[in-house]
């Protein structure tokens, strides 16, 4: 194999949107993927594409994220046609129920904080009635007060999602070694050496690390120190059902096949992909107050993934001083963010430097002097 | 309260470890879905062999043996719970002081949570799925299933009704039928035709238990006197009709022949129930002469994980009379593990359950070879998973485009993801990824299994949390 002019470690859905934004560049890059035992954020995800309530500490993240979902439509069309891969994206809007008054005064509150002193572009708070309205399949529980909705929102079947990222990459060009985990990462003359199983090596002069929580480690012994932390996530998924949620809501959305997922937790467990019942019942619970209708939907599945957490949740791309070429991209958000991934951040990579709003997402922004 | 200890089936591996804890007056529990005891193998056994009874006569000595155990286990003590549905089992956390476990239960509609410091699955096994063309078509079925319903109500298959497979439970079933004034249309083999030679060197060791072989040789006597059509080395079957199953074409090496067929039941072996085992993440290993997994257990019959306990065909299959053994020696086990059983006694009544098992085991390499798992190719056209209607050829090619992970292939195509959770698929898209990167069917491994392990609903799930404020 000639040297490719880019390798991509992982290939989940952050690694292999930049492995096709930057080959349909006309770069070469080859993605190395890790072992069935990874923990594969990618494929644990809810599905959304979600732009309301983020980045209330980080106005470029809102930005960034509102910038990705105005470019999903056409990055969705661009992708379905490369890979031949439908991808079930809709932009129907989203919703935030609050299952009381004061909840509700709280998410507007939250939002006009966002949107500087009013709503953000496209967001409007709903009253019980109005939110009915919008729902007519969808008979609301006694609590629900009301809703945000994001008219920015959307939704997508992240496998699918992850299926077309690869095979269109595939159909570009690309190259992906599967069960390629990195064992080191040095630096050469001119680039960087990868050392795969069985001490196989792979050289090129650009390495873009997007590892999801195995990150920090690739990086860590050429000194680079990345703040990632796991977060666990539990879902259920029920059977097919007829048509009630016609957008996606947080924690509750219909997929084009019907089913509906349910979620989802927040728990700082460390690397535990295990599921529990107790955060079933807790998740299963809030969905019944919200739709009582549910309550019969037969659970077909519950599974947990590790989100990709910075400390302040906001996307985390460095390329670090002292190694040229080197980039590390992680964050939460890869479904919504797979579009600006694609473009924007493709084209800082090549052009060499983050310039604009990413340049708030890079390492340094956690640095902190040590205290003596 | 908690439980000594928790029993997941009341056949014959779970009735005698629920009777073996109690004479050691250990508390036990036992959750069954079915509505009384027996499990698959003794189903409806208390019911069928009341006096008089004609149906148990014509089901053979060896289910007429679950009466009795049955009677010894409703009068052992244990809290027997039928039409009890297990959906998941977890371990307490590090936090307690003692280890526990909780196994979540559904019972006409509520659920509940059971605590016990020691669990078996005494799970049983399912029938292989083999998937070939028209094996969806209505009047195609399992002669397992076609079994149950004989045990259940006496009832009988109609229409021309052909047997077609591998293994001593079609031939005893086709003995049964026969028994009780059912018509077979005919008794298509699948088992390679060169299977006598191969299974030569086993007969030896098999010999030890001859009275089942004097049996299984009874049975095939007995439908060869009947005149009962028999075609050996079938390969390619196909069940075809327009609404329903209207005839069956196979091949044989000499040439194709079809039939008018209105009930055609399969059977190509059993494999072990190992869904919750895996869900619990404890360690599998691949079987080659049963061509499937089992959990990985220790003397006792002890998982990976401390506390789990399996006996039973869960562990391995091997038949009613070794899982009796297997039931005995889980109780040395688990009696054992709680202390109320010293080492040395410990080992001397494992050595009296090795002796039993091994014997009820003596024809079990025999019957491996005699009737091997099917090897032929699935063509592309088969559906092989059920729940989401996806076919042998695209299963295929998802296993060619990536890496020879099942988790992969299950996230790209959905096979597995399916209410059934891949009871039906898995070991199908397992054999098609190892035929798609030529590597041996053991390294390939099986999908991730999440719970529910059985059928729960959402209002069901969020009962729990009612219960327990």
């Amino acid at each position: 194999m000639a040297q490719p002019d880019h390798i991509v470690i992982g290939a989940g859905t952050v690694g292999v949107s930049l492995a096709y934004g930057l080959q349909k560049r006309g770069q070469s890059v080859c993605v190395v993927d890790g072992g069935a035992s990874d923990f594969r954020a990618a494929r644990a995800n809810f599905g959304l594409v979600w732009v309301q309530g983020k980045g209330g500490n980080l106005p470029a993240y809102a930005r960034w994220t509102a910038e990705s979902a105005a470019l999903w439509p056409r990055f969705r069309d661009a992708l379905e046609q490369c890979s031949g891969i439908g991808l079930d994206y809709q932009k129907p809007g989203g919703l935030v129920f609050s299952l009381s008054e004061q909840a509700l005064i709280d998410r507007r509150a939250v939002l006009e904080e966002i949107g500087g002193g009013a709503l953000p572009e496209g967001v409007e708070m709903l009253d019980r009635d109005a939110l009915q309205a919008r729902l007519p399949d969808a008979p609301l529980g006694p609590e629900v007060a009301g809703a945000s909705y994001g008219a920015s929102d959307g939704h997508v079947n992240p496998l699918k999602l992850l299926a077309a990222l690869q095979q269109g990459f595939l159909e570009l060009g690309g190259e992906i070694l599967w069960d390629w985990p990195v064992q080191t990462l040095r630096t050469t003359d001119d680039g960087y050496e990868l050392t795969g199983p069985d001490g196989e090596t792979l050289r090129a002069p650009n390495v873009i690390v997007a590892a999801g929580l195995a990150t920090p480690g690739i990086v860590a012994p050429l000194g680079v120190d990345l703040p990632l932390r796991p977060q666990r996530g539990q879902l259920l998924v029920t059977e097919r059902m007829a048509p009630m949620l016609p957008m996606p809501c947080s924690g509750l959305r219909q997929t084009a096949d019907g089913t509906v997922m349910i979620g989802t937790t927040h728990e700082d467990v460390g690397l535990d992909t295990g599921t529990t019942q107790a955060s079933g019942t807790m998740v299963a619970e809030r969905a019944l107050r919200i739709l009582p209708a549910l309550s019969g939907a037969r659970i077909v599945r519950q599974w947990s993934g590790l989100r990709v957490l910075s400390p302040d949740g906001g996307p985390l791309y460095t390329q670090p001083e002292a190694y040229p070429g080197l980039w590390t991209v992680s964050c939460h958000s890869g479904v919504t963010l797979a579009a600006i991934h694609a473009e924007r951040l493709a084209e800082q990579i090549l052009a060499g430097a983050l310039t604009g709003d990413t340049r708030h997402f890079s390492k340094d922004r956690f640095h902190v002097p040590t205290l003596a | 309260m908690i439980f000594d200890t928790a029993i997941i089936g009341a056949g014959p591996a779970g009735m005698q470890a629920a009777c073996d804890l109690r004479a050691r007056e250990l508390s036990v529990i036992v959750l069954d879905e079915q509505p009384a005891p027996g499990g698959q193998i003794w189903r409806g056994v208390e019911r069928n062999c009341q006096p008089g009874s004609e149906l148990a006569q014509r089901l053979g000595a060896e289910y007429r043996q679950g009466a009795g155990v049955a009677r010894s286990f409703r009068a052992c003590g244990a809290d027997y719970r039928p039409l009890s549905r297990v959906w998941q089992i977890e371990e307490t956390g590090p936090d307690a002081t003692e280890q526990c476990w909780q196994v979540f239960v559904i019972r006409e509609g509520q659920a509940e949570v059971v605590e016990a410091r020691r669990v078996l699955l005494a799970i049983g096994a399912q029938e292989r799925p083999v998937p070939f063309p028209g094996w969806t078509h209505p009047g195609v079925m399992t002669v397992g299933a076609a079994q149950i319903m004989l045990k259940s109500g006496g009832l009988l298959p109609e229409g021309p009704v052909w047997i077609c497979g591998a293994g001593p439970l079609p031939l005893l079933y086709a003995h049964q039928l026969r028994k009780l004034g059912g018509q077979i249309a005919g008794f298509l083999d699948t088992a390679p035709r060169d299977t006598v030679r191969r299974g030569l060197p086993h007969l030896s060791g098999a010999l030890r238990d001859w009275k089942s072989l004097a049996k299984g040789l009874a049975w095939q006597a007995g439908l060869r006197a009947a005149g009962l059509r028999r075609e050996t080395g079938v390969r390619q079957l196909r069940a075809e009709g327009k609404d329903r199953l209207e005839r069956i074409r196979w091949e044989t090496p000499e040439g194709e022949k079809t039939a008018p067929a209105g009930v055609l039941l399969i059977h190509e072996g059993l494999v072990p129930s190992v869904h919750p085992t895996l869900s619990l993440q404890c360690e599998h290993t691949w079987s080659d002469a049963q061509q499937s997994l089992r959990p990985v257990l220790d003397a006792w019959g002890e998982t990976t994980r401390r506390g789990l306990f399996v006996a039973g065909d869960a562990a391995g299959i091997d038949g009613a009379r070794a899982a009796l053994a297997k039931g005995t020696l889980a109780a040395v086990g688990i009696a054992r593990s709680l202390d109320v059983l010293s080492e040395a006694k410990a080992k001397q009544a494992r050595a009296a359950g090795d002796r039993a098992l091994s014997k009820a085991r003596a024809t079990r390499p025999l019957l491996d070879t005699l009737y091997p798992a099917p090897e032929g190719k699935i063509s592309d056209d088969v559906i092989v998973c059920r729940c989401e209607e996806l076919t042998a050829g695209q299963i295929r090619a998802a296993a060619g485009r990536g890496s020879a992970d099942p988790n992969r292939v299950k996230s790209e195509t959905r096979a597995g993801m399916g209410p059934c959770q891949g009871r039906q698929c898995g070991y199908t898209v397992a054999r098609l990824i190892a035929e798609a990167h030529d590597m041996p069917r053991a390294e390939v491994g099986f999908h991730n299994i999440r719970p529910p392990l059985k059928p729960v609903s959402v209002g069901e799930l969020a009962s729990l949390g009612k219960a327990k404020a």
